[in-house]
C-alpha cells in the first residue's frame, strides 16, 4: 500500500476512476471501494480514503447546482433552470433548491466555482461597495 | 679819614695823643688782630668749609631730586600717554568685538529666524495635510454612513415592494443569463 503523498493520490485517483461510469460516479461502486479499503486495513488506508473522499466531493460539486431563491420557485422555473444547467454543463446536474429570505429577491445559482447571481442582495452589496462599505 | 691823614702828615704826635685818649694799646691791638686772623682761619678751615660742603651736597641732592622728579614726571606722562594709547586700543578692540558680536548675533538671529520660519512652514504643511486627511476620512466615513443608510432603506423598501411577479421576472433574468453562458 502507498506511503508517500503522491502514492496516496495515485491510489485514490485509481479508485475514483474505477467508480466513474459514463462520466458519473456510481454510488454502489464508491461504497464497495470504501468497504474494501476499510476491511483491508493496509498501511495508509485512511489517507487513501481521505483523498478518495476529496475527489468525490469535487465530483459532487461539479455535478451539483445549488439554487437559492428569496421565495419558493414555481415548478416551471425549476425545470427551466435544470434545462439551462444541462445545456451549459452537459452532464446531468443534480439541482438543490433552497429558500433564503435574506436574498430579498431573485435567485442565485452556484455550481462548482461558477456563480450566477441575480439577487437583490448582491446588487445591494455592489451598491454598498460603491459607498466603501465592505459587507452589509 | 682824609682829615685824619692830613692830621697825621702834619703832626704824628697828635695821632699818638688821640690814640692814647681813646685807650689804643698798639701791641694789644696787633695781638688781637693776629688772634682774629687765626680764629678766621680756623673757622674757615674747620667750620665754614664742611658746612659749605654739606650745603653743596644738599644743593646737589636737591638738584638731583629735581632732576629725578622731572624724570618721574616725564615717566608719568609717558605712562599716562601709554595708558591712554592702550585704553584707546582696548576701546577700539572692544568696539570691534562688540560690533562683531552684534554682527554674529544678527547672523545667528537671522539663521534662527529662518529655522523658525522653516519649522513653522513644516508644521503648517503637516497640519494642512492632517486636516486634508481628516477631511477625506470624514468624507469617506460620511459616505459609508449614508451608503449604509441608503442600502438599508433600499433593502427594507424593496423587501416590502417586491411582488411575486417581480420575483418571477428576476428569476427569469437569471435563467436568461445562464442561457447566454451556454
Amino acid at each position: 500500500m502507498p506511503a508517500t503523498t503522491s502514492q496516496v493520490r495515485r491510489a485514490a485517483k485509481r479508485l475514483y476512476r474505477w467508480c466513474v461510469v459514463n462520466e458519473k460516479v456510481e454510488e454502489g461502486r464508491a461504497r464497495a471501494v470504501v468497504e474494501r479499503v476499510l476491511t483491508s486495513r493496509r498501511r495508509g488506508y485512511l489517507s487513501v480514503l481521505g483523498e478518495f473522499k476529496r475527489l468525490l466531493t469535487i465530483d459532487s460539486a461539479r455535478h451539483t447546482a445549488k439554487i437559492d431563491s428569496a421565495v419558493p420557485l414555481q415548478i416551471d422555473l425549476q425545470t427551466r433552470i435544470k434545462e439551462g444547467l444541462s445545456r451549459v454543463y452537459g452532464d446531468p446536474i443534480h439541482a438543490q433548491f433552497a429558500q433564503n429570505p435574506d436574498l430579498i429577491g431573485g435567485i442565485r445559482i452556484q455550481i462548482s466555482s461558477d456563480v450566477y447571481d441575480g439577487t437583490v442582495k448582491s446588487r445591494l452589496q455592489a451598491l454598498a461597495a460603491s459607498f466603501g462599505i465592505r459587507s452589509t | 679819614m682824609n682829615a685824619l691823614i692830613l692830621l697825621t702828615q702834619n703832626d704824628p704826635g697828635q695821632i699818638q695823643q688821640i690814640a692814647t685818649t681813646f685807650g689804643v694799646d698798639w701791641p694789644h691791638l696787633v695781638a688781637q688782630i693776629i688772634s682774629f686772623c687765626i680764629v678766621c682761619f680756623l673757622l674757615h678751615r674747620f667750620a665754614y668749609k664742611p658746612v659749605l660742603q654739606v650745603l653743596a651736597q644738599r644743593r646737589e641732592l636737591i638738584a638731583q631730586d629735581v632732576v629725578d622728579r622731572e624724570k618721574i614726571k616725564a615717566e608719568l606722562e609717558k605712562a599716562e600717554a601709554e595708558r591712554r594709547r592702550i585704553m584707546l586700543q582696548a576701546d577700539a578692540k572692544a568696539t570691534k568685538v562688540i560690533e562683531e558680536t552684534h554682527a554674529a548675533a544678527a547672523r545667528l538671529l537671522e539663521q534662527e529666524m529662518q529655522k523658525a520660519v522653516s519649522v513653522a512652514e513644516q508644521v503648517i504643511a503637516k497640519a494642512r495635510e492632517a486636516a486634508l486627511l481628516e477631511h477625506d476620512r470624514m468624507l469617506a466615513e460620511l459616505k459609508r454612513e449614508i451608503g449604509a443608510m441608503v442600502v438599508e432603506a433600499t433593502a427594507s423598501i424593496t423587501r416590502k415592494m417586491l411582488t411575486s411577479d417581480d420575483q418571477r421576472r428576476m428569476a427569469e433574468e437569471t435563467i436568461k443569463s445562464l442561457g447566454r453562458a451556454a
